[in-house]
C-alpha cells in the first residue's frame, strides 16, 4: 500500500508537470482526486489494513493530497500566466499608426499676440479699454494736437466717412475717450483695429495697434523707459538690447522711437533690419500738455506717457512671418500653424 | 530729405565716417533711412591715358586703343568716336562691376584683345544720357580711381524727417545738427555780389495786398543772363540729392533751396506785365496754368503772385507757365518770400500740387533766411549765367515778426526727465543748436530766444524735448513708475470675447481676419431684401479700391469668400470663424453702430481624414452643437431655436434663428445653394452667426453648483412612434412639463424612419435617467414615473410605444 501510494505520488506530480494547458491540468486532478480517481480507488484498499497501519497510511494520503494541491496551484498559476501572455501576444497592434485626433482650432496670430501683450501689461496694473473704429475727427486728431491743415496729418493717410468721421488711424483716440471719462491716476492698455489709406507689400489698409498710457503725479521719461524696456524684454527675451531715440508725434513730447536689436539676425545686420541691426518696434513719448488741455487735466500737476505699436509687426517678428498679406488671406494652412 | 557727406563738410568740420555720421544723426532724431556710396565699388574704374588710337583692322566702327593705366600699356577696343590720342579716359578694368550689374571681362572683339572698357558718363551713372565716352579733364594722374581723381566720391544720406523739423530740409540745417554734436562751428555761406549801377527799384515795384498770408516778399534782378546747361558740379549735386537739372537759372534756385532750405522762384522779367509784382488772393473761379502745364481753377483763398494784369505764380507752390524762364530769357526777377504755412498747405492740397517748395512753406520756412538765400542765388546766377545783379534789394516786410522767447524752468527739466542737470548745462545744450539763452538773475529760470529757423519751439515742453535730445535719450535712467494700480478684472465685454474665442477654438475652428470693408455689391450675393437694414452701408469717401468701398454689415460675404479661396487651394475641410464688428447705419443714416458679431462657417468632413475616423460630412447638427456649446460657455440658457422667418441666404428647411425671450440674436443653418453658387462654392457650407452685443448682457459669470446624488440611477428606454411633424422640442417640452422630480436627464438617442415604420411616421427613442437625492428608487416608483411620462406623450402628441 505504501509503495502504491509512493508510485501514485510520483505519477500524479509528473502528470501535473506535463499538463499542457488548464484543461489538461483539470483532467489530471480528476484522474487523481476525482470520484473514480486513482487515489479514491487506492483508498478503498484501506479497509483491508490493520488498525495500526490505518493512521500511518492515512497520514501518508493526506501528505500526498497536500503535495498534489500545492503543485496543482503552482502549475495552474503558471499556465494561467502563459495563457494571458499568449492572448496578449495575439492582440498586438501597430502603435505607429496615427492617433484618432479631434479637429483642432486656432486663434489668429494677431489675437494671440494681442492677448500676450495685454497679459504682460495687466500684470503691471493696466486695465483694458476699447473705442469705436469709426471715430470722430475730434478724438482721432484734434484732441491729440493734430489740428486741421497741419502737416502732421500727412503722417497718417486717412479714410474718411464724412467731413467729421474717419476710420480711426490709430488707437490713440482711446486715450482721449478714457481721460475724458475718468480722472488720474490712470493705467490703460487699448488694443484695436485701425485703418490707413495705404496698401502695398508692407502696408495693409487695415491693421492692429495696441495703445498704452499712464497718467499720474510725477511720472517721468525714465518711467516710460522702464515700463517699455520691461515689456520688450518680457515679450522678446531677457537679453534683448533696447534703444530709445528722439522722434516726433504731435501728441507726445518728448517723443521717442524705440528700436530693439534685430531678432532675426541678433543685431548683426540683415535684410529685415536693412543691415542696421535694429528694428523699429514702437513709438512713444510723454503726453503733450496740449492733449491734457483737451481733456481738462492739469499739466502742472500730472504728467504721463503713452505708447503705441503695430501688432502685425510684432507678430511677424515673434513668429518669423515674412509677408504681411498672409495675416489677411486666411489661408487655413497658415491659420492652423498658430 | 537727401544730403551728401561732402556737401555737409562745406558747412561744418567733422571726423565721423559716413556710417558714424548716420548713426549719430539717427540718435539725434534725424532718422537715416538709407546710406549709399556714390561711386561705391567702382575703384577699379581708373584714369587712363590714350597713347595710341587706331582703326580696328576688321571693323569700321571700332577703334583699337593703346591705353596707359598708370603702370602698363594695355589694349582696349572702343566703339566710340569722340576720343583721340592723348585724351584721359575712364577705364573699367576687367573685374569691374558697373551700375546695373554690368560685369566687365577681358574679351576679344573681332579678333582684337580688349582689356576692359572705356566708359561713358551714363555707364558710370554720372549722367542720364551721354554721347560717346567720358573724356576726363587734363592733369589727372593715370591709375587713380576716377571717382577719387574727380573728387566725386561721396555718400548719399537719406533722412526720414518728421514734420516738426523744417529746419533740416536743407544741407545747412543738417549741418547745424552736426555742429551741435561735434562741437565744431557752423560755417554759413557769405555770398558776395558785385552789383551793376542800375537799380532794381527803377525796374519793378512789389505790393503785398495780404500781409497776413505773405508777411515778407523780397526780390533781386539779374540782367544779361544766358540760359544754358549747368556746370557738371551743379548737375551732380542736384542729382545726388534726387533732383534733375533743367538749366543754369532754375538749377540755381533748386540748389540754393537744397543748401539753405529757402524756396526761391525765378521769373522771366520781360513776361511780367507792367513791371509789377502784386501779392494777393485769387479771384474765385479764375483759371491758372502752372508750369507743369496743368490748368487749375482758383478759389478766393489761394494766394497768388500777380503782375500788373494776371497771376504769374501760385504763391509758395509753383510758378506759372506764363512767366517761366525760357531759352532766350535775359532778365531774371528772383523771388524770395515767406508765406503763411496753412495757406500754402490748403492751396497745395486743394490743387493736388505737392512740391519741394510747398513742402517747406507748409512746414514753416525761415523768414530770416530770405536775404541770404536771395544773395546766394543772385550771385550764383550772375556767375553761371554771365549776367549782372542789379543794385539794391526789394524787401517788403511790413511787420517784422518778433522773435519767440520761451521761459524754461530747469526744475521742470529735472522733474520730467529724471536727470541731474543744472542750468549751465541746459544753456550749453540749447546754445549748441543756435538758441539764445539768457539766464538773467535767476538760477533756475532761463529765457530762451528761439531763432526763426525753429518754428517748432514754442513752449517750455518743446525746449525740454530739445534738452533730452541733446543730452541723449540713452543717458536717461530706466525707472519704474510708482503709484496706484488698477487691479480690477477685465470688463465683461472682454471676458465674453475671450470665452467665445476659446470655445470656438475648442470646437475646432480657426480664427480668420478679413478687412472690415468690402465691395458695394458684396451683400447682394446674400439675396438680402433692399429694405433690410444690412443693405444700407457706411460708405468710405476715399476708398483705395473697388472691393473696399463700404463697411461690412455682415461678416458672411467675407467668410464665404474665404471659404472659396481655401477650396481653391484644395483645403476642403474648413472650420473658420471671425469675431469682429459689423457697421450698421442708424437714425436714417445719421449715425453708425458697431456691433460685435461672431460668424462661423464649416464644410467638409466631420472628423479629420484618417484611417480610424468615420467618414461623415458636417451637417446642420454639427453647427447646432457648436452653438449650444458656445451658449453654455457664456452661461446663456433657455434659448429657442425657431425655424420661422429664415434668413434669405440660408436653406429655408435647414436653418433657424436663435431666440432669447422672443428676441433674435443669431442664425444657424445651411447656406442657400444660390448663395453658394454666387461665391463659386460647390459643396454645402453651414453657418452660425451670433450678435455678441446681445449676448454680453445675458452672459452669466458663474454657474451655481448642483448637489450630487449618492444613490443609484435607473434607466428606462422607450421608442415613440410619432407623426413626422412632431418636433423634438415638443417631446422634450412635454417631458419637462411632467415635473417628475426623479428625472435626472433625458437623451434622444435614436431617430428612425424606413422599414417597419408607417409612412408619415417616425420613431424617436428616449432614454430617461431616474435618480433621487435622498434614497434608492424602488422599481415601483420608477415604473409609476415612467408610465406617467409615456402617458403624457401618448395623450398630447399621439405617440405610440413601439
Amino acid at each position: 500500500m505504501k509503495e502504491q501510494l509512493r508510485q501514485l505520488q510520483e505519477k500524479a506530480l509528473s502528470a501535473l508537470q506535463q499538463a499542457a494547458d488548464l484543461k489538461a491540468l483539470q483532467d489530471v486532478r480528476v484522474q487523481i482526486l476525482g470520484k473514480k480517481g486513482a487515489l479514491t480507488e487506492l483508498m478503498k484498499g484501506m479497509r483491508g489494513l490493520s488498525p495500526e497501519e490505518r493512521p500511518v497510511v492515512g497520514s501518508l494520503v493526506n501528505t500526498l493530497k497536500d503535495q498534489f494541491e500545492a503543485c496543482f496551484a503552482e502549475r495552474q498559476s503558471e499556465l494561467q500566466q502563459q495563457a494571458i501572455a499568449a492572448k496578449l501576444a495575439g492582440e498586438k497592434i501597430d502603435v505607429t499608426l496615427p492617433g484618432r485626433g479631434a479637429v483642432t482650432g486656432s486663434k489668429h496670430p494677431v489675437t494671440l499676440v494681442t492677448e500676450a501683450v495685454v497679459d504682460i501689461f495687466s500684470r503691471l496694473g493696466f486695465a483694458v479699454e476699447e473705442g469705436p473704429e469709426i471715430e470722430q475727427d475730434f478724438y482721432n486728431f484734434e484732441a491729440l494736437n493734430i489740428p486741421k491743415d497741419h502737416p502732421a496729418r500727412d503722417m497718417q493717410d486717412t479714410f474718411y466717412i464724412s467731413e467729421d468721421l474717419v476710420m480711426r488711424t490709430h488707437t490713440s483716440p482711446v486715450q482721449i475717450r478714457t481721460m475724458l471719462k475718468q480722472p488720474p491716476p490712470i493705467r490703460v492698455i487699448a488694443p484695436g483695429t485701425v485703418y490707413r489709406r495705404d496698401s502695398d507689400l508692407t502696408h495693409s489698409p487695415m491693421f492692429h495697434q495696441i495703445e498704452g498710457f499712464l497718467v499720474d503725479e510725477r511720472v517721468t521719461f525714465g518711467d516710460l523707459k522702464g515700463i517699455l524696456t520691461h515689456f520688450l524684454k518680457e515679450f522678446f527675451g531677457e537679453g534683448l538690447a533696447v534703444r530709445f531715440r528722439p522722434s516726433f508725434f504731435p501728441f507726445t513730447e518728448p517723443s521717442a522711437e524705440v528700436d530693439i536689436a534685430c531678432v532675426i539676425c541678433d543685431g548683426q545686420g540683415c535684410r529685415v533690419c536693412s543691415g542696421t541691426g535694429w528694428l523699429e518696434i514702437l513709438g512713444c513719448g510723454m503726453i503733450d500738455p496740449a492733449v491734457f488741455d483737451s481733456v481738462n487735466y492739469d499739466s502742472d500737476v500730472y504728467s504721463g506717457f503713452a505708447f503705441g505699436m503695430g501688432l502685425e509687426r510684432i507678430a511677424m517678428l515673434k513668429y518669423g512671418v515674412n509677408d504681411l498679406r498672409l495675416f489677411f488671406e486666411n489661408d487655413l494652412r497658415f491659420l492652423r500653424q498658430f | 530729405m537727401i544730403v551728401t557727406y561732402n556737401w555737409l563738410k562745406e558747412f561744418v568740420d567733422f571726423d565721423y565716417t559716413a556710417q558714424e555720421l548716420c548713426d549719430r544723426l539717427t540718435m539725434a532724431g534725424l532718422e537715416v533711412d538709407a546710406l549709399e556710396e556714390i561711386g561705391g565699388g567702382l575703384d577699379s574704374v581708373i584714369v587712363a591715358r590714350l597713347d595710341a588710337v587706331e582703326k580696328h583692322p576688321d571693323a569700321d566702327r571700332l577703334t583699337v586703343c593703346q591705353v596707359h593705366n598708370g603702370s602698363d600699356l594695355v589694349q582696349v577696343v572702343c566703339g566710340a568716336t569722340n576720343h583721340k590720342t592723348g585724351d584721359l579716359v575712364a577705364l573699367a578694368q576687367p573685374g569691374s562691376v558697373l551700375p546695373g550689374n554690368f560685369k566687365i571681362k577681358k574679351s576679344k572683339i573681332r579678333g582684337q584683345v580688349s582689356m576692359g572698357m572705356l566708359c561713358s558718363e551714363k555707364e558710370l551713372a554720372l549722367a542720364d544720357d551721354s554721347a560717346g565716352i567720358m573724356i576726363l579733364p587734363p592733369g589727372l594722374q593715370p591709375g587713380l580711381p576716377v571717382f577719387d581723381a574727380l573728387r566725386l566720391k561721396d555718400y548719399q544720406i537719406e533722412i526720414g524727417l518728421t514734420p516738426n523739423r523744417p529746419d533740416c530740409l536743407s544741407v545747412v540745417g543738417v549741418a547745424r545738427e552736426v555742429a551741435a554734436m561735434s562741437g565744431n562751428p557752423l560755417k554759413l555761406p557769405t555770398p558776395q555780389i558785385n552789383p551793376s549801377s542800375e537799380s532794381i527799384e527803377a525796374q519793378v515795384t512789389v505790393t503785398i495786398e495780404d500781409a497776413e498770408y505773405c508777411p515778407r516778399y523780397a526780390a533781386r534782378m539779374i540782367k544779361g543772363v544766358k540760359i544754358g546747361p549747368s556746370p557738371d558740379w551743379l548737375v551732380r549735386r542736384l542729382e545726388a540729392v534726387g533732383m534733375r537739372s533743367i538749366n543754369n537759372i532754375v538749377d540755381v534756385t533748386n540748389y540754393v533751396m537744397m543748401e539753405l532750405g529757402h524756396p526761391l522762384h525765378a521769373f522771366d522779367f520781360r513776361l511780367l506785365q507792367g513791371g509789377q509784382i502784386v501779392v494777393q488772393r485769387a479771384q474765385e473761379g479764375q483759371k491758372f496754368t502752372t508750369l507743369d502745364d496743368q490748368e487749375h481753377t482758383l478759389v478766393a483763398e489761394d494766394l497768388m503772385i500777380c503782375d500788373g494784369q494776371r497771376p504769374v505764380a501760385m504763391a509758395g507752390v509753383m510758378g506759372g507757365q506764363n512767366s517761366e524762364v525760357q531759352d532766350d530769357t535775359e532778365t531774371i526777377l528772383l523771388e524770395a518770400a515767406y508765406f503763411k504755412p496753412t495757406v500754402i498747405r490748403r492751396t497745395s492740397k486743394r490743387h493736388g500740387l505737392h512740391t519741394e517748395s510747398s513742402h517747406r512753406f507748409e512746414r514753416g520756412a525761415d523768414i530770416d533766411m530770405i536775404p541770404v538765400a536771395l544773395d546766394r542765388a543772385a550771385s550764383l546766377m550772375a556767375e553761371l549765367g554771365q549776367g549782372t545783379v542789379l543794385s539794391g534789394v526789394i524787401d517788403n516786410y511790413p511787420q517784422p515778426l518778433e522773435a519767440v522767447v520761451v521761459s524754461l524752468d530747469v526744475a521742470r527739466v529735472v522733474a520730467l526727465l529724471d536727470i541731474p542737470i543744472d542750468s549751465e548745462t541746459v544753456q550749453v545744450l540749447l546754445e549748441s543748436i543756435g538758441l539764445r539763452v539768457d539766464a538773467g538773475d535767476s538760477t533756475s529760470r532761463l529765457q530762451v530766444t528761439v531763432p526763426s529757423f525753429r518754428p517748432d519751439l514754442e513752449r517750455e515742453v518743446d525746449l525740454i524735448e530739445e534738452v533730452a535730445r541733446l543730452y541723449g535719450y540713452d543717458r536717461i535712467p530706466v525707472t519704474m513708475p510708482v503709484g496706484t494700480v488698477d487691479a480690477s478684472l477685465p470688463p465683461l465685454r472682454q471676458q465674453v470675447q475671450k470665452k467665445l474665442r476659446d470655445a470656438m477654438v475648442a470646437c475646432g475652428f480657426s480664427e480668420a481676419l478679413n478687412y472690415s470693408f468690402y465691395a458695394a455689391d458684396a451683400i447682394d450675393k446674400l439675396r438680402i431684401a433692399a429694405d433690410d437694414p444690412r443693405a444700407e452701408h457706411v460708405k468710405i469717401l476715399n476708398p483705395l479700391s473697388e472691393d473696399q468701398v463700404v463697411m461690412r454689415t455682415s461678416l458672411v460675404p467675407s467668410l464665404l469668400e474665404t471659404v472659396a479661396r481655401n477650396l481653391a487651394y484644395r483645403s476642403i475641410d474648413l472650420r473658420l470663424f471671425e469675431l469682429r464688428p459689423v457697421f450698421l447705419l442708424r437714425d436714417n443714416g445719421d449715425s453708425c453702430e458697431e456691433r460685435l458679431t461672431l460668424t462661423a462657417v464649416a464644410c467638409g468632413r466631420r472628423y479629420p481624414e484618417g484611417w480610424a475616423q468615420p467618414a461623415g460630412q458636417i451637417d446642420f447638427y454639427d453647427l447646432k452643437g457648436v452653438a449650444e456649446q458656445l451658449l453654455e460657455t457664456v452661461q446663456v440658457t433657455t434659448v429657442e431655436f425657431s425655424s420661422d422667418q429664415p434668413e434669405p441666404y440660408l436653406h429655408p428647411g435647414k436653418s433657424c434663428r436663435l431666440l432669447q425671450s422672443g428676441k433674435c440674436f443669431g442664425t444657424l443653418g445651411e447656406v442657400h445653394p444660390q448663395v453658394l453658387a454666387a461665391f463659386d462654392i460647390d459643396q454645402p457650407v453651414y453657418l452660425l452667426e451670433i450678435d455678441v452685443e446681445s449676448l454680453i448682457p445675458l452672459a452669466g459669470e458663474y454657474q451655481k453648483f448642483k448637489p450630487l446624488s449618492r444613490f443609484p440611477d435607473v434607466i428606462r428606454d422607450s421608442a415613440l412612434l410619432l407623426d413626422e411633424s412632431v418636433t423634438a422640442a415638443q417631446v422634450l417640452e412635454i417631458i419637462a412639463r411632467t415635473k417628475l422630480k426623479y428625472i435626472e436627464n433625458v437623451v434622444l438617442f435614436d431617430l428612425y424612419t424606413g422599414k417597419g415604420i408607417p409612412q408619415g411616421k417616425k420613431s424617436l427613442a428616449v432614454r430617461v435617467r431616474y435618480r433621487d437625492m435622498e434614497k434608492t428608487l424602488t422599481e415601483e416608483e420608477v415604473v409609476k414615473a415612467h408610465n406617467k411620462l409615456i402617458n403624457s406623450l401618448c395623450h398630447q402628441l399621439g405617440a405610440e410605444i413601439r
